[in-house]
């Protein structure tokens, strides 16, 4: 699917939590320069749902997330060591095909980050790119995702308007609507909610609910809360290693980890 | 109290400079066309320069002013463009790079009458391309040519990282992210410093005595053949622009108005960058307007 074949029979993960493991994450190390920023993580994600990765600010949960789409490539400092397999695939491979990984794992940023263009020229840009050009099948996909992204009734009308001229939580649905388009098989939000206001998150959160149904689901947040509204599983980080990582009921009502009691209590953050 | 008394006088101390600057120019200006504009009239803008005779204009030097800013600009543009990319999206930060940038900063601050004096004895004598167009618009890319790098590498660093990732995030390629995304968010910023730089190519006269040369021949307006010698277009012909006449007319000339001539011609010249200047700041603010959507 990316790039390289790989007939290897995958291990199942050493935890199984019952569903189907989609990406496989072992002994994974990330490091800027000297600094290792994620040590040693192992993790299974199960498909078709949504993982929470929580924990204080930089404890690594970003750059985790991040190494697996290897949008850290970007940074010339860092690298990631261990390895992430997705559908049987070494992502960390150097023969990996970056663009067609990002395509299948589409990524969702902290901030609203729309083009500053129509929204209909955010969609397209994506799309354009990995080969699509014919207008009719742009329509469609811009329509289909827009909808998916539950946006499509308040702009149908505008799809020329800048889309500079909408709202943040509309700007950061639209962003999900764009990656929504490409088909991707995970996506990956980076505290998708953490600049918006209640309203706003909260349809936010609805829509990833719906949106689990056909996709993978990987979530960064701050706020423990969301994880404890929205996610299946939760991971919980401190200083880059892994503390805990069970499904979402059991970690916030019986934490095995005492710092992971202590962070959920609210003790430190 | 005592921090608002610093305060206070930091505000003054700061006003009267600022107020200072704006009086100097006005009053330049104010004396340049004070000076020069009653001597403009259409006949004079129409009307060849005259050597012996009351009453010469300034068609020609005007003429190829525009025509070497245009020919320099067709030069410079693309080439700066593609520095300024590189710089800023391509280059790894090592000491080639900042080698490069040395660079182009040693070659932004040479005083443009070393320039010019370099384009003599290469474009001039070595190349064989005399006194020409070609060798005054050459000359005015080396003096221009740092100015868009930098202009370029600050408004392509000055988009946001954010939107950079989203592109990346999609899978989209670098080149095309430059192309689609980076490039149109950088525009205004570029056309801005694109044009400031016209203005500052279009009333350089240093690099171009020695390159374009000191006079021009009558120019044929109906030849439009770039191989006729007295054609406008003709590259390989001498070409005296308006700023280099101003600095000949008052060091050289012997007809009567010459004062006149020389204070119009300023006047002329100094109302042409200042268009440049101000359709670029109001091009820029305009199209930044219409590409926030907030029009």
């Amino acid at each position: 699917m990316i790039g390289v074949q790989e007939k290897k029979i995958i291990e199942l993960p050493q935890r199984d939590l019952g569903k189907e493991t989609i990406v496989q994450v072992d002994n994974l190390s990330v490091y800027y320069g000297d600094f290792q920023a994620v040590k040693q993580v192992s993790l299974p994600i199960e498909k078709n749902t949504i993982t929470a990765l929580i924990g204080p600010s930089g404890c690594g949960k970003s750059t985790f997330l991040r190494a697996l789409n290897r949008m850290n490539d970007t940074i010339p400092s860092a690298r990631s060591e261990g390895s992430i397999r997705y559908d049987g695939v070494p992502l960390l491979d150097a023969a990996i095909d970056v663009s067609a990984l990002r395509k299948e794992m589409g990524m969702v940023f902290q901030k609203p980050n729309p083009f500053p263009k129509s929204i209909y020229e955010n969609i397209v840009h994506g799309l354009r790119y990995h080969g699509i050009r014919k207008k009719s099948q742009l329509k469609t996909l811009v329509q289909e995702s827009l909808e998916q992204a539950a946006l499509w009734d308040e702009v149908s009308d505008r799809l020329d308007a800048s889309a500079l001229s909408l709202s943040g939580g509309q700007q950061q649905r639209l962003c999900i609507a764009r990656t929504l388009a490409l088909k991707p098989q995970v996506i990956l939000f980076d505290e998708p909610t953490s600049a918006l206001d209640p309203i706003s998150t909260a349809k936010i959160e609805k829509l990833m609910l719906e949106l689990k149904e056909h996709y993978t689901l990987i979530v960064v947040t701050h706020n423990m809360q969301q994880a404890a509204r929205i996610a299946d599983n939760t991971a919980f980080f401190y200083q880059g290693e892994l503390v805990e990582y069970n499904a979402t009921q059991e970690l916030f009502n019986q934490p095995t980890e005492k710092r992971t009691a202590e962070y959920i209590n609210g003790q430190f953050s | 109290m005592k921090s608002q008394i610093t305060n206070r006088m930091a505000t003054v101390l700061i006003s009267v400079c600022a107020g200072l600057m704006a009086l100097i120019m006005i009053a330049l200006v104010g004396y340049i066309f004070y000076q020069g504009l009653g001597h403009v009239t259409w006949h004079f803008l129409t009307t060849v320069a005259s050597t012996f005779q009351v009453g010469g204009g300034i068609k020609d030097q005007l003429w190829n002013s525009f025509y070497l800013l245009i020919v320099t600009m067709i030069f410079t543009t693309p080439l700066g463009i593609a520095g300024g990319i590189y710089l800023s999206e391509y280059a790894k930060p090592n000491r080639v790079t900042g080698f490069i940038r040395s660079c182009v900063e040693v070659l932004a601050s040479l005083p443009s009458i070393v320039v010019g004096l370099f384009g003599m004895l290469v474009f001039v004598n070595t190349f064989h391309w005399g006194y020409s167009i070609l060798s005054g618009a050459v000359a005015l890319t080396i003096f221009n040519l740092p100015v868009i790098v930098r202009v370029t590498e600050d408004a392509l660093r000055s988009v946001p990282v954010a939107l950079k990732e989203a592109s990346f995030g999609l899978g989209v390629g670098q080149w095309y992210t430059i192309k689609n995304v980076l490039l149109p968010a950088a525009f205004p910023g570029i056309l801005t410093g694109i044009i400031l730089s016209a203005g500052r190519v279009f009333g350089e006269s240093a690099a171009l005595l020695f390159t374009a040369g000191l006079t021009s021949p009558d120019l044929d307006f109906k030849n439009w053949s770039p191989f006729a010698f007295d054609s406008p277009l003709n590259p390989l012909r001498s070409a005296e622009t308006l700023s280099v006449h101003i600095y000949s007319v008052n060091t050289v000339a012997i007809v009567k108005d010459a004062p006149q001539v020389a204070a119009a011609s300023a006047a002329v010249l100094a109302l042409f960058v200042l268009i440049f200047n101000l359709s670029a700041r109001g091009l820029g603010a305009w199209i930044q307007k219409r590409m926030s959507g907030k029009s």
